[in-house]
């Protein structure tokens, strides 16, 4: 299946930073090759210098970056020797680039006809055909009604539309090569598998190489077919997909790997972490850049750097590991894999949260006129006890962030009722608000806002112990055993936040949100913003503080992997309400609405399968406006069984679906029974 | 742990180290040199009549002498000293928005974040400012004028009146963007008071761009000053100030052109000055912000 | 973009409003009795009360806002209480002088205004961005009063070049006219583009940041038209709000200009009026400028809007 003839080769690549003076090395000896008809993987976590790379292939380095050393031969040319009108031929025509983010990656003020001509007519073509030529891209690439849409601007698409229409760009001079630099990360789970799709689609129809930038296993996994791993701006490891997910002979590969909370594993008491935080590139350990966190580190992973070279008896597979490369072989792991533990029951507590047809409405408007309410929340029930983990998922715009800062008084509550450990609190009066300030805490999404950059981490901390009322004289104690118990050390109390890695930044969230002894602890996407060799940590930490000191947790993600691993029972929301809900094991197993098993089948898991994307099932179209809600069953203009694909089935058109079910697993369908068929069944 | 026998209150440090912050920030170069031409040109005018006895009034019969090292910038049409009259025009100059920028600083900052406490109140102060804003200055001083009679306290009404959205929006704007920053939020949950949030988390990131504008409203009162005293609404002679002597000295532009250079001078010297803090306040204020 | 002006519209109004029950009150509120002034120190009690109900002073204030307002509104501007004329007439004998005055300052601040900008966001190294920065630094630290003062002393003075007093109509003799008309229209125009130049050069900044025109490199566009259809493109917008904000400064600060070059215009009227204690001219003139700034900024949004499909298709 590999291709005699990589379209492009990278040889040696070595780029630095100048700041000021000093220069700063960024990437070094990076290697790889891409060929036609091929997806190839670069896969890393932050600073670990994958955008970097495609940045030097484009010749489109930041001003302070430059090329030290190194080819990048694409087509016979080398193409870091070109002169920049010649590279400029190339950009677009021979080598296109998607961008991350589709909401900026397209001019504002022109329209989306304007751009692909745009890129048609500087590479030659006749302003006459560029037209239809664009209508045919658009096409192309899955745009409904193509002839009306080409004369719209780009803010009248929804995100994962507008990606289709930069995939259009580039491939509207027929590029050979694609380099893809996290195409899907600003995207929601169904999006991405729709672009995705789209990608390994046009791979397979016009023969193109693709090179994708990830951070993200799991599209790795799902639509590459070679992978590169990169660390602190090093390749450590190299190979086909099959073949290094199988088997990893990089340490942090493996680790990395093993650390992923899976969807569709058993649920295990604890992740396997990786020590410590991704290396600052200006301040790189000396040796192995990965030797601080490595379990193997040996003397010689000090002192020198390991080449990436390839491994005897294993074609097509490099890596750059002292241990590896003198064995033959990484040995086997030694760390023991947990047994997997059951989902547990608690009935017999007393809630601590009951929450009863919430709504949560937001009107804007200023002195002059009002927009009609927006419900981002409507009629929403849900309760939790003590020491249980309730996972509430769904994607941007679902109003799970709504619902759950409307708890804690951060958002007003237009009806319904909240109940915290057995008190009315719905109108968050003077006592109301003290009950729930001293039984609910929050922890937010980004470490790097959520902490004031002006004080310090025991200023921070004592702020929280101050209310619950700690003594003066005892905050400073109090502080330094809360940052123990989220195992930070207690010497970085004098620190500032700025001082900290996010990992650490959302470990400090967590402690003081437990300084005042909370009995529930609301976690709206707490890992998210983390690099995934850091969320293990955060997610045991939770875990642990959950089991140790009985808390309640409501966690909120889009993300289903870390939810299942957390979760005891889960809720999922779509468009303000719960569709379905119930223990986790159940719902994951056997969905009983047509969305949870859309998410369950959208969401990437790193486990190579060829044909992945096939089995999926793609959702069409967009999360409609909370706005304007459709009429029946919210999910209806999408659903895989609803009206689109069934057209008797009038009734979710006409009829609300509620919430019911026999047991503790309810969902919100007219068809329950037909949901947990879509879901394809998962690798043997 | 020795330290645990003193402990810190929580709060003091934060301004101790705001104020520090501020310290560094002049301590810059910039700032060095701007602090220094200001501090310079107020010793200057209050130690003007211990320098220059014979007074601001003292007239001799040469009348516009050229520039001599007796008399610096010449002498006016009842021969006197310019220079002299400059330095003492200060004196009024620098005291008009010595007086009048604090205030609006003061009131403009309350009136903008009065916004936490009320949000009509808040709205209401907005379309205020609006209205200010809509009045252009030279405008806003012609009604003060008019209403109060030209001087001194109409020169301070105007300077007040014209600063105050410009302190207003800054202070607004810090407090929306404050208020949605999760750290706030986290507070909020932790159920800290009002007033402690506003004092710990919003204030102190209000005031990096609130001292760098009372640097470049005390330039711009200064030349408000200027402008309506060339044209008569202003400051009203005998009493010298640097628009005052521009009035006369432009009608004497042939003659005697140092009568209108020379309070150019002090003005430019002013503007120069008050403009390198506010530089070096703005850099430490982004050097934060970037952390 | 119906939308758009409807939401523009009520604090447009808003604004009028303020501003013409301020301009109503100005005179009231300065003090002394309008119709003691008519009738002379020495007129009796019953002479001066005639006057009042002739003017229409008996009257509650509400009533007589409402009576100014209409007439306003017809084209009645008020007869100033000192001169015994129609304030109309006033203005309209000063307007052509600052007409010309207004219309060439405005030419120049704009083609300075985007000039400048253009070239500081363009320019990203070296001499010529410190040069550029230090000018628009200059400029904008310098108000027109003192920038008018300088060109005086540099000009006029020092090198003799152009003079420094006085008017002719550009519309009789081109040549001297313009010449009068240069150094007052450059020293209101240059603080004002430097004000438009510095916001312009920061949102070019701003774009250049976008990942959209890093796209466009990406799609190999040449980067002559990535600066025209992308940066500039997109940095027109602000060029066009900061030159309708700073409008009505620019038109203030002809109070001024007109006293030192000695122009016979509406502002130097203006403070006459002041002086004088013509109150009747100086609410028209103050209504006037305030109008006239509030319109020309409405017109930049509409502008803007026309220039943005995000804010026109809204």
């Amino acid at each position: 299946m590999r291709s005699s003839t990589p379209l492009i080769e990278v040889q040696n690549l070595r780029t630095a930073f100048a700041f000021g003076s000093r220069t700063v090395p960024a990437l070094h000896d990076v290697s790889f090759e891409a060929s036609p008809g091929r997806v190839l993987g670069i896969v890393g976590e932050s600073g670990s210098g994958k955008s970097l790379t495609a940045r030097a292939i484009m010749r489109m380095l930041p001003e302070n970056a430059s090329v030290e050393a190194g080819e990048a031969r694409f087509d016979g040319r080398n193409l870091l020797e070109l002169d920049e009108n010649a590279m400029r031929a190339i950009r677009g025509a021979e080598i296109a680039m998607v961008f991350q983010d589709p909401q900026t990656a397209l001019n504002p003020v022109k329209t989306v006809g304007w751009q692909i001509e745009e890129a048609l007519i500087v590479h030659g073509a006749a302003k006459a055909g560029a037209r239809s030529r664009a209508i045919e891209l658009l096409s192309m690439v899955g745009i409904p009604e193509p002839e009306r849409r080409i004369d719209e601007f780009p803010h009248q698409f929804s995100g994962g539309m507008r990606q289709r229409v930069v995939i259009a760009i580039a491939i509207a001079n027929s590029a050979r090569l694609i380099i893809a630099d996290e195409p899907t990360t600003a995207l929601d789970v169904t999006i991405q598998a729709q672009v995705l799709r789209l990608l390994v689609d046009l791979k397979q129809r016009l023969g193109i190489a693709v090179i994708l930038i990830t951070h993200d296993m799991g599209v790795v996994a799902e639509i590459c077919d070679d992978i590169v791993v990169m660390y602190a701006g090093r390749v450590v490891e190299r190979g086909t997909v099959e073949a290094v997910f199988a088997d990893p002979q990089h340490p942090y590969t493996r680790d990395l790997l093993h650390s992923m909370p899976r969807i569709d594993s058993e649920r295990r008491a604890e992740l396997p972490t990786i020590p410590g935080a991704t290396p600052d590139l200006s301040r790189l350990p000396p040796g192995c850049p990965f030797h601080p966190r490595c379990s193997l580190a040996e003397d010689v992973c000090r002192t020198s750097v390991p080449p990436l070279a390839a491994l005897p008896g294993r074609p097509g597979r490099l890596t750059a590991c002292h241990v590896a490369q003198r064995l033959g072989a990484l040995p086997p792991r030694t760390a023991a894999i947990e047994a997997p533990v059951a989902d547990r029951q608690f009935h017999d507590q007393a809630p601590i949260l009951v929450v009863e047809d919430l709504v949560v409405e937001f009107s804007r408007g200023g002195l002059f006129g009002r927009t009609p309410p927006v419900r981002a929340v409507d009629h929403v029930s849900l309760d939790l006890r003590p020491g249980e983990t309730l996972g509430l998922v769904g994607e941007s715009g679902c109003g799970k962030t709504s619902l759950s800062r409307a708890l804690v008084g951060l958002n007003p509550i237009s009806a319904g009722k909240v109940e915290v450990d057995g008190m009315d609190v719905t109108g968050f009066d003077a006592a109301q608000s003290a009950k729930v300030r001293e039984q609910v805490q929050y922890v937010f999404q980004d470490p790097y806002a959520s902490l004031n950059p002006r004080l310090t981490i025991r200023q921070i901390l004592s702020e929280a112990l101050e209310q619950r009322g700690v003594a003066r004289g005892a905050r400073e104690a109090e502080a330094a055993r809360l940052l123990d118990m989220v195992g930070l050390d207690p010497s970085y109390l004098e620190r500032y936040p700025k001082a900290f890695s996010g990992g650490q930044r959302q470990r400090i969230g967590i402690a003081r949100a437990l300084a005042v002894e909370p009995r529930l602890l609301i976690c709206d996407e707490p890992v998210s913003a983390l690099d995934v060799s850091i969320q293990a940590q955060v997610i045991n930490i939770l875990a642990e503080l959950r089991d140790r000191l009985g808390l309640g947790i409501l966690f909120i993600a889009h993300d289903l992997s870390v939810v299942r691993h957390l979760s005891d029972r889960v809720a999922v929301m779509y468009l303000g309400r719960i569709v379905e809900t119930g223990p986790a094991a159940e719902v994951y197993a056997r969905p009983r609405h047509p969305y949870t098993a859309v998410l369950l089948s959208s969401t990437p898991r790193p486990v190579p399968d060829a044909d992945a994307m096939s089995r999926k099932i793609v959702l069409g179209g967009d999360m409609p406006s909370p706005r304007n809600p459709p009429s029946g069953c919210r999910f209806r203009t999408r659903c895989p069984i609803g009206p689109l694909y069934h057209p008797d089935r009038q009734i979710c058109v006409s009829d609300e679906p509620a919430l019911s079910g026999a047991g503790a697993q309810k969902a919100a369908c007219h068809f329950p029974d037909e949901a947990a068929g879509l879901v394809p069944s998962s690798s043997p | 742990m020795t330290m645990s026998q003193t402990p810190v209150p929580a709060r003091r440090p934060v301004l101790n180290e705001g104020v520090a912050r501020y310290l560094r920030a002049l301590a810059q170069p910039q700032g060095l040199v701007g602090c220094g031409l200001l501090l310079l040109l107020i010793a200057a005018a209050l130690l003007a009549p211990v320098v220059f006895p014979g007074g601001v009034d003292q007239q001799s019969r040469d009348s516009f002498l050229p520039p001599s090292p007796a008399h610096p910038f010449g002498t006016d049409e009842l021969g006197r000293d310019i220079f002299v009259r400059c330095i003492y025009a200060l004196q009024v100059s620098v005291s008009l928005v010595i007086v009048s920028v604090p205030i609006a600083a003061v009131a403009g900052t309350l009136m903008g974040l009065s916004g936490a406490v009320s949000r009509l109140l808040g709205e209401g102060f907005q379309r205020l400012f609006d209205i200010i804003l809509g009045f252009p200055s030279l405008v806003l001083g012609i009604c003060i004028v008019i209403i109060i009679g030209p001087g001194w306290l109409s020169l301070v009404v105007t300077i007040v009146i014209f600063s105050l959205p410009q302190f207003g929006r800054l202070a607004r704007g810090a407090l929306l963007s404050e208020e949605g920053r999760e750290y706030v939020l986290a507070a909020r949950v932790l159920g800290v008071s009002k007033g402690k949030i506003m004092l710990r988390h919003i204030l102190p990131n209000a005031l990096d761009p609130i001292f760098v504008q009372v640097s470049l409203s005390m330039i711009a009162g200064i030349f408000i000053e200027a402008a309506l005293s060339i044209v008569g609404l202003g400051i009203q002679p005998p009493t010298p100030s640097l628009g005052t002597l521009l009035n006369v000295g432009i009608r004497y532009v042939y003659v005697q052109p140092m009568y209108t250079a020379g309070p150019i001078i002090m003005l430019l010297l002013l503007a120069l000055a008050f403009n390198l803090i506010a530089d070096a306040l703005n850099a430490q204020a982004l050097k934060t912000r970037g952390e | 973009m119906l939308a758009f002006l409807a939401r523009r519209l009520p604090s447009v109004a808003f604004m009028l409003l303020a501003t013409s029950i301020i301009a109503f009150l100005l005179p009231r509120l300065a003090g002394g009795d309008p119709a003691q002034t008519i009738a002379g120190a020495d007129a009796t009690v019953d002479q001066v009360e005639a006057i009042r109900q002739q003017l229409g002073l008996d009257q509650p204030l509400p009533a007589q806002y409402l009576d100014w307002l209409f007439g306003l509104l017809r084209g009645d501007l008020g007869t100033s209480l000192i001169t015994n004329r129609p304030v109309g007439q006033l203005i309209l004998a000063r307007l052509g002088s600052t007409l010309e005055l207004a219309l060439t300052a405005s030419v120049l601040m704009i083609a300075f205004g985007i000039g400048l900008g253009i070239l500081a966001g363009s320019v990203r190294k070296g001499a010529g961005r410190f040069g550029l920065d230090s000018a628009i630094s200059v400029l904008l630290a310098t108000p027109p009063h003192v920038t008018g003062l300088i060109l005086i002393l540099v000009f006029g003075i020092t090198f003799n070049m152009l003079p420094i007093s006085g008017e002719v109509s550009i519309l009789r003799d081109p040549v001297t006219g313009f010449s009068l008309l240069l150094m007052p229209a450059l020293a209101l125009a240059l603080p004002q583009a430097a004000m438009i130049a510095r916001l312009i050069q920061a949102r070019m900044m701003q774009i250049r940041q976008e990942e959209f025109v890093d796209f466009a490199r990406a799609k190999g566009v040449p980067r002559s038209q990535i600066v025209l259809s992308h940066i500039l493109r997109n940095s027109m917008g602000t060029a066009v709000v900061a030159t309708g904000i700073r409008i009505g400064e620019l038109l203030a600060g002809a109070v001024v200009i007109e006293a030192i070059f000695a122009r016979n215009g509406l502002g130097l009227m203006a403070v006459d009026a002041v002086t004088s204690r013509d109150y009747q001219v100086v609410q028209i003139v103050v209504l006037g400028a305030v109008v006239i700034a509030v319109l020309t900024h409405l017109f930049s949004e509409i502008l803007l809007a026309a220039l943005d499909p995000r804010i026109r298709l809204e």
